[in-house]
C-alpha cells in the first residue's frame, strides 16, 4: 500500500539517512577549512591555514610517508602474490583447488581485531621486531583475499580457448600469459591493487597492534585526538579521505572499463567479485 | 597413399573417466590430402583432434607426426595448427596481432612479419584488414582470419574443428569453396572435422566415418558413398534406405535377392548367401505410376508423401509387404505423382550396395569386421 503519508515518511527516512552518512563528512571537511580554530558552528570564513599546518609539520609528514611506504609495499606484494594465487587455482584441474580457494578467501572473514592479535603474538613469538615491515605483512593478510578474490573472478571469466589457441601457435607458459592472459585483465588486476592500496592506507585496527615506534597517518589521527581536538585533524580526515575515494574511483574505472573493452558491457567486475565472498 | 604418413595415430584410446571418447584409433593422413572425420556429435572427433594439436594426452596409444612419436610433446611445440568451431581470435589485438602471434612468439623479424601476414590475408581474400579488430568482424570473416592466423605458421598438419558449424548456409558455400582453393594453393595437409555429411563429401579427398569413438570406414566420398562399409556409414552419409533381403544366388556380380517374396536383381561385388542388407540410394528408386497387373516379381506400393525439392520431388511409399517405408527421389521432370497413388517400384541394379547382415555386435561397440576394398 502506499499512500501520500507513507511516501513522505520513506521520504525523510531516506533524507535522515543520508543526512546521518554524509553529515558528520561534511562537517568534518568544512571544518577543515575554517578560518579560526573553533571546531563548532557559527562558521566564521574559510581559510586554508590548516592545510599549511599539517604540510609544515615534520610529524605529519613523516606519518603520511610511512603510510605511503606500507601501501605501497602491501598493494605491490597483494599484486603479485594474489595473481599467481590466482592464475594458479583457476588454471588447474587439481582436487585441491576449491579447499585452497576457500583458505586464500575465507580471511575476509576475520575481524581486524582478531587479525591484529594474532599477528602480535606471531612476531612476538618469532621474535620479529614490530616496525612498518610487520606492519606491510600484516597488511598483506587482510587485503589479499579482496584482492584474490577480483582478480579470480576476471581470469574466471577469460575464454580458455584463448589460451589453447595460443598454445596452438607456438607460445610456451610464460607466452600465453604474458602475451595473451595478461593484457586482458591487467585493468582489472591494477585495478585490485589500487583497492588493496586504499585498504591499506586507512587501516588502523591491526595497525595499532603490530605497529612499532613508527606512525602512520590513521595512527597520527588517533594519537593526536587522544590529547587535544587540533583543527589541523580535520585538514588530514578530509585529504586521507579524498584520497581514499580517488582510488576507489580508479579501481571501479578500470574495471569496468576492462569489462566494457571485453564485450561492451558496462558492468563492473568489482562487484560480482565481492558478491562472491561468503 | 605413398610416403610417409603426415599423421599416424597407433591404437589411440583416451578415457574421460568412465566416458570412452575414442577407442583404439588407427589412422593414417597421407602428405597433402584432405581428409575429414565426420560422425555424429559425441562421436569423439574434437577429442581426436585435440590429441593431435596436443592439447589432450591420450590414455593409451601414439601420436606420429611425420614419423615421429609426438605423444608427449606439448601443443606448442607441435607443428600443427587449428582452427576451433567458435572464434577465439584474441579481443585485446588487431588483425594484424592475432594473424602475427604466432611469427612474433616464434621471434620472426618484423618486416617478414609484414609480408607473410599479407600474404595469409591475401589467401582468405581480406587484405586491408589488419588494423580491424576481432568485434569488427563478420563470422565468416573471423573464421578466415583465423584461418589465416594458422596458415600463416606454414604448419605441417592444419586442424579443423567445424569451422563453419556457426555460419549460415550461404556463406558455409561461400567458405567451402574458399577451403578447396586455400588447399589447393598451400599443398598442406588439412584435417576437418565435422557432422555435416554434405559439407564432408563436397571437400574431402578421403572421409573418415566415425562411430562412437571408433572408425566405422576410411575412403573417398565417392567410395563411402557407393559402397558404404556399415549400415551405420550407409545412413550417415547420404540418405539411404536400408532393407532387409536375403541373397539367393551369387553369380559374379551379378546377385539375385528376395525382398518382400519378390525376387530382385542387384549388382553388387563380394556378396555371399544368406540375409544381408540392401542399402539403396534414394535417387536410384524408379517410381512409376502402376498402369496394368503388376508382375509376379514386381514391388508395388502406394505413394504415402510427396515432397517437392527444387531439382524433383522426394517420396515416401509404403512398399506392399515391406514395414519401412521407403524413400524415392525423382527428377523435376518427371510426372508429379499424387499421394495414396498405387505405383511401382524398380531400382537400377548397379547403383545397389549389399552388406552382411551382422550390425548387431558393431552397434554394440564390438571390434568392426574388416570388408575388402573391391577394386574399382
Ligand atoms: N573434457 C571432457 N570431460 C569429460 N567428457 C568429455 C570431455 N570432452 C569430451 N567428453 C566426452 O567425450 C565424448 C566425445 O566428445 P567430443 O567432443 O570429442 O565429441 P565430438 O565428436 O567432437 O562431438 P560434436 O560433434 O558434438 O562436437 C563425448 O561423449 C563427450 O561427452
Ligand atoms: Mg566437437
Amino acid at each position: 500500500m502506499t499512500g501520500p503519508g507513507r511516501s513522505g515518511l520513506a521520504g525523510a527516512f531516506t533524507v535522515a539517512g543520508v543526512v546521518f552518512l554524509w553529515g558528520p563528512l561534511l562537517v568534518v571537511v568544512l571544518f577543515s577549512l575554517h578560518s579560526t580554530a573553533a571546531l563548532s558552528f557559527p562558521f566564521r570564513g574559510f581559510s586554508l591555514r590548516w592545510y599549511e599546518e599539517i604540510f609544515s609539520s615534520a610529524e605529519v609528514r613523516s606519518a603520511a610517508e610511512n603510510s605511503l611506504i606500507v601501501a605501497t609495499a602491501t598493494a605491490a606484494t597483494t599484486l603479485v602474490l594474489g595473481t599467481l594465487a590466482a592464475y594458479g587455482l583457476t588454471r588447474t584441474s587439481s582436487r585441491a583447488r576449491g579447499p585452497l580457494a576457500l583458505l586464500f578467501f575465507l580471511p575476509i572473514t576475520l575481524p581486524g581485531l582478531f587479525i591484529g592479535t594474532a599477528l602480535l603474538v606471531a612476531f612476538a613469538r618469532i621474535e620479529v621486531t614490530l616496525s612498518l615491515a610487520t606492519v606491510a605483512a600484516a597488511h598483506l593478510v587482510y587485503v589479499f583475499p579482496f584482492f584474490f578474490l577480483i582478480a579470480r573472478a576476471a581470469l574466471d571469466r577469460l575464454d580458455p580457448a584463448l589460451e589453447e589457441a595460443a598454445a596452438d601457435l607456438g607460445a610456451g607458459r610464460w607466452l600465453v600469459f604474458r602475451r595473451v592472459t595478461l593484457p586482458q585483465v591487467w585493468p582489472v588486476l591494477v585495478g585490485a591493487a589500487c583497492l588493496a592500496f586504499a585498504l591499506s592506507f586507512d587501516e588502523f585496527i591491526i595497525t595499532f597492534f603490530v605497529i612499532g615506534p613508527d606512525s602512520t597517518l590513521p595512527m597520527f589521527i588517533w594519537s593526536t585526538l587522544r590529547r587535544t581536538i587540533d583543527p589541523s585533524i580535520n585538514a588530514i580526515s578530509t585529504l586521507l579521505l579524498l584520497f581514499t575515494l580517488l582510488l576507489f574511483v580508479v579501481t571501479f574505472a578500470l574495471t569496468s572499463w576492462s569489462e566494457r573493452r571485453r564485450r561492451g558491457s558496462a558492468e563492473p567486475l568489482v562487484v560480482p567479485a565481492l558478491k562472491d565472498a561468503p | 597413399m605413398s610416403g610417409e604418413a603426415r599423421v599416424r595415430l597407433e591404437g589411440v584410446s583416451h578415457r574421460f573417466g568412465d566416458v570412452t571418447a575414442l577407442r583404439e584409433m588407427k589412422l593414417d593422413v597421407a602428405d597433402g590430402e584432405l581428409l575429414t572425420l565426420l560422425g555424429p556429435s559425441g562421436c569423439g572427433k574434437t577429442t581426436l583432434l585435440r590429441i593431435i594439436a596436443g592439447f589432450e594426452r591420450p590414455t593409451t596409444g601414439r601420436v606420429l607426426l611425420a614419423g615421429e612419436d609426438v605423444t608427449d610433446r606439448p601443443a606448442h611445440r607441435r607443428a600443427t595448427n587449428m582452427v576451433f568451431q567458435r572464434s577465439t581470435l584474441f579481443p585485446h589485438l588487431d588483425v594484424f596481432g592475432n594473424v602475427a602471434f604466432g611469427l612474433r612468439v616464434a621471434g620472426v623479424p618484423r618486416a617478414e612479419q609484414r609480408e607473410r601476414v599479407r600474404e595469409a590475408l591475401q589467401l582468405v581474400s581480406l587484405e586491408g584488414y589488419e588494423h580491424r579488430r576481432s568485434h569488427e568482424l563478420s563470422g565468416g570473416q573471423m573464421q578466415r582470419i583465423a584461418l589465416a592466423r594458422a596458415l600463416v605458421n606454414r604448419p605441417q598438419v592444419l586442424l579443423l574443428d567445424e569451422p563453419l558449424a556457426a555460419l549460415d548456409l550461404k556463406i558455409r558455400l561461400d567458405m567451402e569453396a574458399e577451403l578447396r582453393r586455400v588447399h589447393r594453393e598451400t599443398g598442406a595437409t588439412f584435417l576437418y572435422v565435422t557432422h555435416d555429411q554434405r559439407e564432408a563429401m563436397a571437400l574431402s579427398d578421403r572421409i573418415v566415418v566415425m562411430n562412437a569413438g571408433a572408425v566405422e570406414q576410411v575412403g573417398t566420398p565417392a567410395e563411402v558413398y557407393g559402397r558404404p562399409a556399415s549400415t551405420f556409414a550407409a545412413r550417415f552419409v547420404g540418405d539411404a534406405n536400408v532393407l532387409p533381403v536375403d541373397v539367393l544366388d551369387v553369380s559374379g556380380d551379378e546377385v539375385s535377392v528376395a525382398l518382400a517374396e519378390r525376387r530382385r536383381q542387384v549388382t553388387c561385388a563380394g556378396a555371399r548367401g544368406g540375409p544381408a542388407w540392401l542399402v539403396l540410394r534414394p535417387e536410384a528408386v524408379q517410381v512409376g505410376r502402376l498402369a496394368r497387373e503388376a508382375g509376379a516379381d514386381e514391388l508395388t506400393g502406394v505413394v504415402r508423401d510427396v515432397a517437392f525439392r527444387g531439382t524433383g520431388f522426394q517420396y515416401r511409399i509404403a512398399v506392399d509387404a515391406l514395414e519401412t517405408e521407403l524413400k524415392a527421389e525423382a527428377p523435376a521432370s518427371s510426372p508429379e505423382l499424387a499421394v495414396d497413388e498405387r505405383v511401382t517400384v524398380d531400382w537400377t541394379p548397379s547403383a545397389c550396395w549389399l552388406l552382411p547382415r551382422d550390425d548387431d555386435a558393431r552397434a554394440a561397440g564390438g571390434p568392426l569386421p574388416t570388408r575388402q576394398e573391391t577394386p574399382a
